[in-house]
C-alpha cells in the first residue's frame, strides 16, 4: 500500500514536472509567435528589461497579455472541468454541461443586441455580461436539480443542465440570426472560442478568481475522491455530500465562467484536460488535479498560438483550434486505453 | 467549520477583487474618455498644419472606408484592413492595394502587422476603434475621423486635408457630381422622368430593401435623383428593411435595382424569388426593368465606391 502511494506520488510529480516544462516551452513559443519575428534571445532580452521600445511594445502590450490570459483560461476550465466530472461521478461532464458556454454566448448576444450602445468601458462590459449569463445558468440548473431530500444529484444535474443548454441555445440562436452580418461575425468568433482578451485590465480580472479558486480546490481534493464512492457510501463515512457538492460546483462554475468571460466560448479542454491529466497521474485528485490546470493551459495556449499564427491574415479561433486537434487526440486515447 | 472560514476568507478575497476591477474599470473608463476627449482635440489640430504629413507619409488605415478614400485621392496607405465579410482587400479595389500590408479585420486588427509595416501616421475610424486610440498612438500619431458624421464628400475632404492633396479632393468631387449628372440623365432616359425604384438586397437569410440611408440611400435618390418606390422613404431609421417576398408588390416599383450578397447561397436565394409568381407579376419585372447591380460598389460607402458604382449604372443603362 505504502509503496503504490509511493509510486503514485513519484509518477504524479514527474508528469508535473514534464508537463511544466512542456507548458514554459509553448509559453516561450508563444511569446515568439507573431507578425513580427522575434528570436527568443530578443524575447529574453526584452523580458529582462533590455529591448527596444518597440520590442516592448510587441511583448508586453501585444503578446503576454494574451498569453497570460489563455493560460490562465486554460488552467481554469481544465481544473473546472475535473470538479464536475469528479463531483457529478461522470466522466462526460464538462463546463458545457452545465449550461456554462451556453449561458455566457447568451449573455454575449444579449449584450450585442440589446445593450450595445450602452456606456461604459467596453473593454469590462463583454465579460460582465458573459459571466453574468453563465453564472445565472448555473444557478437556474442548480435550483432545478435540488431535491430537498437527496440535495443535487449528478445525473438530474447533467440532464437539466443539458435540457437547460438546449433551451438557451435555441433563444442565442434567434436573437443570432437577427444580427446584422459584422456584429453577427464578431458574435460567431467569440461563439467559437477566440480568445477575445488582451488586454492587462482582462489580466487582472481573471487572475484572482484562478490564483483563489484554483488552490481552494486543491484544498478538497479529499473530498472530491471521496465522491468517488457513491453518495451513500460517502455519507455513510462522515462526508457532508450535498453541502460538499454545492461548494464544489460553486467553485468549479465561478472558475470556468470567469476563463469563459475571458478568453470566449471555449469548450472540450474541460472534458479532455481531466482525463489526460487522469491517464497519466491516477485517479487521486491531489495528484491529477494540478496535472489537469497544467494540460488546459498547455492545450489553450498552444491552439491559440496556432490559430493566431498559422492562418494569417485571418486568425483562426482557438477553440476551433482546441476541437480539431483535440478531438482526434482524445479518440486515439479512447481507443488505446480501453474503459 | 474549517471550510466555512474559508468560504468566508474567498468570498472576501473575492469581492475585494471584484471591486477592485470595478475600481479599474472606472478609471480605465475615465482614462479612455479623457483619450478619446484629448484626441478629438488633438485631432483637428494637426489638420491645421495639413503640411505635417507630406504626401509620402506612409498612411496605415484602419478602416476600409478610409483606405478607400485614400486612393480617390491616388494615395496608397502602407497598411489597411481588410473587409469583415470578404476577409480580404474590397474585391473593387483590391488591384489598386497590391503589396499594402494587410491588418485583419477592422473589429479585431492585428496590432502586431500595424507595427510591423512602420506606419508615420495611423488613421482610423473614431466610431470602430476610436476606443484603442491610447493603443495605437504607441505606434505612431493617430488621426481619428468620425466616419458617421457628414457625407463620404466630407470624409474625402478631411483626409485630403490631412494629406494636402485638397485640390485633389476637389477635382474628385466635381468629376463625380458630372458624372452623376450624366448618368441620372442616362438612367431617365431609359426609365422615364417620373418612374419610381427600389434596391433590394438577398443575402443567405434575408430580403433586405434599401432605404434612404447610406450606404445606397444617398447615391440613388439624391446623386442620381430617382424617386424612392411607395414605403422606401419611410425607410429612415436603418440603412435598409427586411421584408417578405409577398409585399414586394405593395411598393409598385417602375425598376427594381438587385444587389446579391456573395456567396452561394444569396445567388440561390434569389434564383428561387425569380422563380416566384409573386416576382414574376411584378411591374418591373414584366417590364424587363430588374438591374442587378455589381453590389460592392453599392454598398462600399466612400468617394471610391460611389464613383465605381456609377460606371456600374452607366455600364448598364448604355445599350
Amino acid at each position: 500500500m505504502e509503496s503504490l502511494e509511493k509510486s503514485r506520488a513519484r509518477r504524479a510529480v514527474a508528469a508535473s514536472l514534464c508537463l511544466l516544462l512542456a507548458a514554459v516551452g509553448v509559453v516561450v513559443f508563444a511569446l515568439n509567435t507573431g507578425s513580427i519575428r522575434l528570436s527568443p534571445l530578443n524575447v529574453l532580452s526584452t523580458l529582462l528589461g533590455n529591448g527596444t521600445e518597440e520590442q516592448e511594445l510587441i511583448l508586453f502590450e501585444y503578446r503576454l497579455p494574451r498569453i497570460i490570459i489563455t493560460a490562465l483560461a486554460g488552467i481554469g476550465l481544465g481544473v473546472a472541468g475535473a470538479v464536475l466530472q469528479g463531483v457529478s461521478r461522470n466522466s462526460l461532464a464538462d463546463p458545457g454541461i452545465l449550461g456554462l458556454n451556453a449561458g455566457a454566448a447568451f449573455g454575449l448576444i444579449v449584450f450585442v443586441s440589446f445593450f450595445r450602445s450602452m456606456e461604459g468601458p467596453t473593454a469590462l462590459l463583454i465579460p460582465m455580461f458573459t459571466f453574468a449569463g453563465g453564472v445565472l445558468t448555473a444557478i437556474f440548473i442548480f435550483l432545478l436539480s435540488y431535491d430537498r431530500n437527496r440535495g443535487i444529484s449528478p445525473i438530474r444535474l447533467i440532464l437539466v443542465g443539458i435540457a437547460i443548454e438546449a433551451g438557451i441555445g435555441a433563444v442565442t440562436l434567434f436573437l443570432s440570426l437577427r444580427l446584422d452580418e459584422d456584429i453577427y461575425s464578431f458574435a460567431s468568433r467569440w461563439l467559437a472560442g477566440s480568445v477575445w482578451g488582451r488586454e492587462w485590465i482582462h489580466v487582472g480580472s481573471l487572475f484572482p478568481w484562478i490564483a483563489l479558486l484554483a488552490p481552494f480546490i486543491y484544498s478538497q481534493s479529499k473530498k472530491l475522491d471521496v465522491f468517488a464512492l457513491g453518495d451513500e457510501l460517502a455519507a455513510g463515512i462522515g462526508s457532508r455530500v450535498t453541502r460538499n457538492r454545492i461548494v464544489l460546483l460553486a467553485s468549479a462554475v465561478a472558475l470556468s465562467c470567469a476563463s469563459v468571460a475571458m478568453a470566449g466560448g471555449i469548450g472540450f479542454i474541460g472534458l479532455v484536460a481531466p482525463h489526460i491529466a487522469r491517464r497519466l497521474a491516477g485517479p487521486q485528485h491531489r495528484y491529477f488535479l494540478p496535472i489537469a490546470g497544467i494540460v488546459g493551459l498547455l492545450v489553450l495556449v498552444t491552439a491559440d498560438t496556432i490559430g493566431r499564427s498559422v492562418f494569417q491574415p485571418v486568425a483562426i479561433p482557438a477553440g476551433v483550434v482546441v476541437a480539431l486537434v483535440g478531438g482526434p487526440y482524445f479518440l486515439y486515447l479512447l481507443f488505446k486505453i480501453k474503459f | 467549520m474549517k471550510l466555512k472560514k474559508w468560504l468566508f476568507l474567498l468570498a472576501v478575497v473575492l469581492l475585494v477583487g471584484l471591486l477592485s476591477a470595478c475600481g479599474e474599470v472606472t478609471n480605465s473608463g475615465t482614462n479612455s474618455g479623457g483619450n478619446a476627449g484629448s484626441t478629438e482635440e488633438a485631432a483637428p489640430s494637426p489638420s491645421l498644419e495639413p503640411a505635417k504629413q507630406d504626401s509620402n507619409a506612409k498612411i496605415a488605415s484602419l478602416s476600409i472606408h478610409i483606405t478607400n478614400n485614400l486612393l480617390a485621392l491616388g494615395m496608397k496607405p502602407i497598411g489597411s484592413v481588410i473587409g469583415g465579410d470578404v476577409k480580404d482587400f474590397l474585391p473593387h479595389v483590391k488591384d489598386r492595394l497590391e503589396g499594402v500590408a494587410k491588418y485583419g479585420v477592422a473589429a479585431d486588427p492585428d496590432m502586431e502587422a500595424v507595427l510591423a509595416s512602420k506606419p508615420d501616421v495611423i488613421y482610423l475610424d473614431e466610431v470602430l476603434t476610436g476606443d484603442d486610440v491610447a493603443k495605437f498612438e504607441k505606434i505612431a500619431p493617430v488621426v481619428s475621423i468620425d466616419m458617421d458624421e457628414g457625407t463620404w464628400r466630407d470624409h474625402l475632404r478631411r483626409i485630403a486635408e490631412q494629406v494636402g492633396k485638397q485640390a485633389e479632393a476637389e477635382t474628385f468631387i466635381t468629376g463625380y457630381e458630372a458624372k452623376a449628372e450624366q448618368t441620372s440623365a442616362l438612367i431617365h432616359e431609359e426609365l422615364g422622368a417620373e418612374a419610381k425604384v427600389m434596391a433590394i438586397r438577398m443575402t443567405a437569410k434575408e430580403l433586405r430593401v434599401m432605404g434612404m440611408k447610406r450606404p445606397v440611400g444617398p447615391i440613388m435618390f439624391e446623386d442620381l435623383k430617382l424617386k424612392p418606390a411607395n414605403g422606401v422613404e419611410k425607410i429612415t431609421d436603418e440603412p435598409y428593411a427586411v421584408i417578405s417576398q409577398e409585399v414586394l408588390p405593395d411598393f409598385d416599383a417602375d425598376a427594381i435595382f438587385v444587389i446579391i450578397s456573395k456567396g452561394n447561397e444569396a445567388k440561390a436565394n434569389f434564383d428561387e424569388l425569380e422563380n416566384n409568381p409573386v416576382w414574376q407579376n411584378l411591374k418591373a419585372v414584366k417590364n424587363n426593368r430588374v438591374y442587378v447591380l455589381d453590389g460592392q460598389k453599392w454598398l462600399d460607402y466612400s468617394s471610391i465606391g460611389h464613383a465605381m458604382a456609377l460606371e456600374d449604372a452607366e455600364k448598364l443603362f448604355t445599350r
